[in-house]
């Protein structure tokens, strides 16, 4: 009976001791992994400009980073965080200096499935956003004429979960960040 | 003579008592992950790291653990072991650990690690242990990613993310989702017990 105690209480404190040490060493290592996802992620936004520089905007609802690219304000990425069919989506869209435009869309991190709602980080997916209003909602059209629709992209065929997560956790976000994004759009110039 | 004996152990997880197709063990992953050969891939190598190291240590404390405990004990070993697994990954291969997502932790729930250590590591000697594990491992890896070659192929027409049918060819989607993992599975399992019934020696069944 007590050596039963006395071996799982060891075997547990080695454990945690060992898991300790492990995490610290890498912990560097992941938080220097996601800061290079997030970054290549925002600069990946804004077409034009050479290699913008990003500032956080201080806000209470999401965040906001201001792109400047030569002394100019070249637009904002405002992060998006919304559950998918797998999990958290984590992504960032990109709207112009004058917030009429979204300028791209990117995702930093999701847990979709492989080949179905994975395929919001291909090109073909992410590419429809750029130029949709972002003072209006959003909406996605199933195979076929984003025409018919103002304002839409096309989801995703087989992965409406995912392509409906996106849309509206970008139309919900966008909601709340462009009352801020309205109010300081003219500051940050020079 | 040695030597034989441990090619041996490390042998037998390969074909004759294959985790994936013979024992039918760690089917959880088998099915979950296998959407791409680098995921099964990834997969079978994390895998077999944590059943490397659990089958290790599980060896040397077995003589101190009391038979009572032993199952929370081995638990223990193994989930330290998945969570280093899973930090490595999150460390030095950020994209594949995106790609495995929660599928990484749940190997403490693996079936053939606890497996292998109850049926093999805790009663044998710790080279046949390590041998065997490595053996297991290599088994699992190999099943892994021809599921996922397999899947990858039919669903999506690519191997290792290289494109082989071109866009001529439309992707079975299927495959690529959760039925595709069991018909592929069922199909490569029937192939298997039919070779294994014919009379060549080295998928002989074992023992």
């Amino acid at each position: 009976m007590k050596k039963m105690i006395i071996v799982l209480t060891t075997v547990a404190i080695i454990s945690g001791t060992t898991l300790a040490i492990a995490y610290s060493a890498f912990l560097p290592l992941i938080q220097h992994n996601q800061q290079v996802a997030l970054e290549r992620s925002l600069g990946a936004l804004f077409k034009q400009g050479e290699s913008p520089e990003f500032s956080e905007i201080e806000t209470d609802g999401p965040t906001i980073y201001r792109a400047r690219a030569e002394g100019r304000v070249i637009g904002y990425a405002v992060r998006v965080v919304t559950t998918g069919y797998g999990g958290e989506i984590r992504l960032l869209v990109g709207i112009g200096p004058d917030l009429e435009g979204i300028t791209g869309m990117e995702v930093v991190e999701h847990v979709e499935t492989p080949g179905l709602g994975g395929r919001i980080q291909e090109d073909s997916f992410k590419e429809q956003f750029e130029g949709l209003q972002p003072q209006q909602d959003i909406s996605y059209v199933k195979g076929g004429d984003t025409q018919a629709k103002e304002n839409s992209i096309e989801a995703i065929s087989g992965a409406t979960i995912s392509t409906d997560a996106v849309v509206s956790g970008i139309n919900k976000t966008l909601d709340s960040a462009l009352p801020t994004l309205i109010e300081r759009a003219g500051e940050g110039g020079e | 003579m040695k030597n034989e004996t441990l090619l041996s152990h490390f042998g037998k997880g390969l074909i004759q008592n294959n985790p994936v197709f013979v024992q039918v063990l760690g089917m959880c992953p088998t099915l979950a992950v296998t959407t791409s050969a680098v995921n099964g891939l990834a997969m079978g190598a994390a895998t077999t790291f944590v059943l490397f190291f659990s089958a290790a240590i599980a060896t040397l404390v077995n003589v101190i653990v009391p038979s009572q405990v032993r199952i929370p004990v081995y638990a223990v070993i193994i989930a330290t072991f998945v969570t280093i697994a899973d930090l490595i990954l999150k460390a030095f291969f950020p994209p594949l650990s995106a790609a495995l997502g929660p599928y990484v932790p749940l190997i403490v729930v693996n079936c053939m690690i606890l497996g292998r250590i109850e049926a093999f590591a805790t009663r044998n000697p710790i080279l046949p242990s390590l041998a065997d594990a490595l053996g297991m491992g290599a088994g699992f890896t190999g099943a892994l990613m021809v599921l996922g070659a397999i899947r990858e192929l039919l669903g999506a027409g690519e191997i290792f993310g290289a494109v082989i049918f071109g866009s001529a060819y439309p992707p079975m989607l299927i495959m690529i989702l959760p039925p595709g993992a069991f018909l592929v599975l069922g199909i490569l399992m029937a192939l298997f017990n039919h070779l294994q019934e014919k009379d060549i020696p080295i998928l002989r069944k074992a023992g």
